[in-house]
């Protein structure tokens, strides 16, 4: 591997630990105060209906940490499969469970086997099971052409390789299938420092 | 981004800025608008024959 490859490697590892590490805290501390907003005050910023937080687990809307709300747009439909990447404490899984009900399916990824623990809880309790995979989004453990509809809330931008990530997302589709997602992206290339500094990307 | 979904074959590639989204921190806030950061939205449409 080049020096400019391991350093890249290198720089992924840290970011990745810094991430699982951000929103571990998110869920385990949901009073505390972050760079951004979270919980349902961030879910009500972005749209998010009344009925979906008052039905959905307290942990599950505590530990929201979204950036908008891919629901709006997702046309979820009773019996799809659904993918939310990045999947956290299991707020968007489970409303999107409610909407492609028994005959659907909800498959969540995330890089901290611990939140999928904690998102099949919530589902769990809120009638609405779904199956979380510890996994990269750079190499989803999902079959190819296996979902109807891919979801992600703020989890692209966390990506140093955001091309493999799409490619990752078109490969699991199925053909006609679709992606409603919300991210973070910036109209300037970012300086290096920033770059270069995990705490920065993941805050 | 946009382009990206593109470029990996996907098509009717819509996005919408989230009106809603800001950072709580002011001095991250700041940063921010100063790099032009924003939350969007975006669909997209794999090919039926892709």
């Amino acid at each position: 591997m080049s020096d400019a490859a391991d350093i890249q490697a290198s720089l992924e590892a840290v970011l990745k630990d810094e991430i699982v590490h951000m929103y571990q805290e998110v869920a385990d501390n949901p009073r505390q105060e972050f760079h951004f907003y979270h919980g349902r005050e961030a879910a009500e910023r972005f749209g998010y209906a009344r009925e979906w937080l008052d039905s959905a687990p307290e942990g599950a809307v505590a530990s929201f940490a979204g950036v908008g709300n891919p629901h709006e747009r997702s046309d979820l439909r009773p019996g799809e499969t659904v993918l939310d990447l990045g999947s956290g404490a299991g707020l968007d899984a489970i409303i999107a469970a409610r909407a492609v009900g028994p005959e659907g399916k909800v498959i969540g990824v995330d890089l901290n086997p611990s939140m999928c623990v904690k998102a099949q809880a919530h589902a769990a309790e809120s009638g609405t099971p779904m199956e979380c995979r510890k996994g990269r989004i750079e190499d989803i453990p999902v079959a190819d052409s296996s979902v109807d509809v891919v979801i992600s809330n703020g989890v692209i931008n966390l990506s140093f390789r955001k091309r493999r990530v799409l490619q990752e997302m078109f490969r699991v589709l199925k053909p006609g299938g679709r992606l409603s997602i919300t991210d973070i992206v910036s109209a300037k290339q970012l300086s290096q420092s920033i770059v270069n500094d995990p705490k920065l990307w993941a805050s | 981004m946009f382009a990206l979904l593109e470029e990996t074959g996907f098509t009717r590639v819509r996005s919408a800025v989230v009106p809603g989204f800001r950072f709580r921190k002011a001095s991250t806030q700041n940063s921010a608008e100063a790099y032009g950061v924003k939350a969007v939205m975006m669909t997209a449409l794999k090919p039926p024959t892709g």
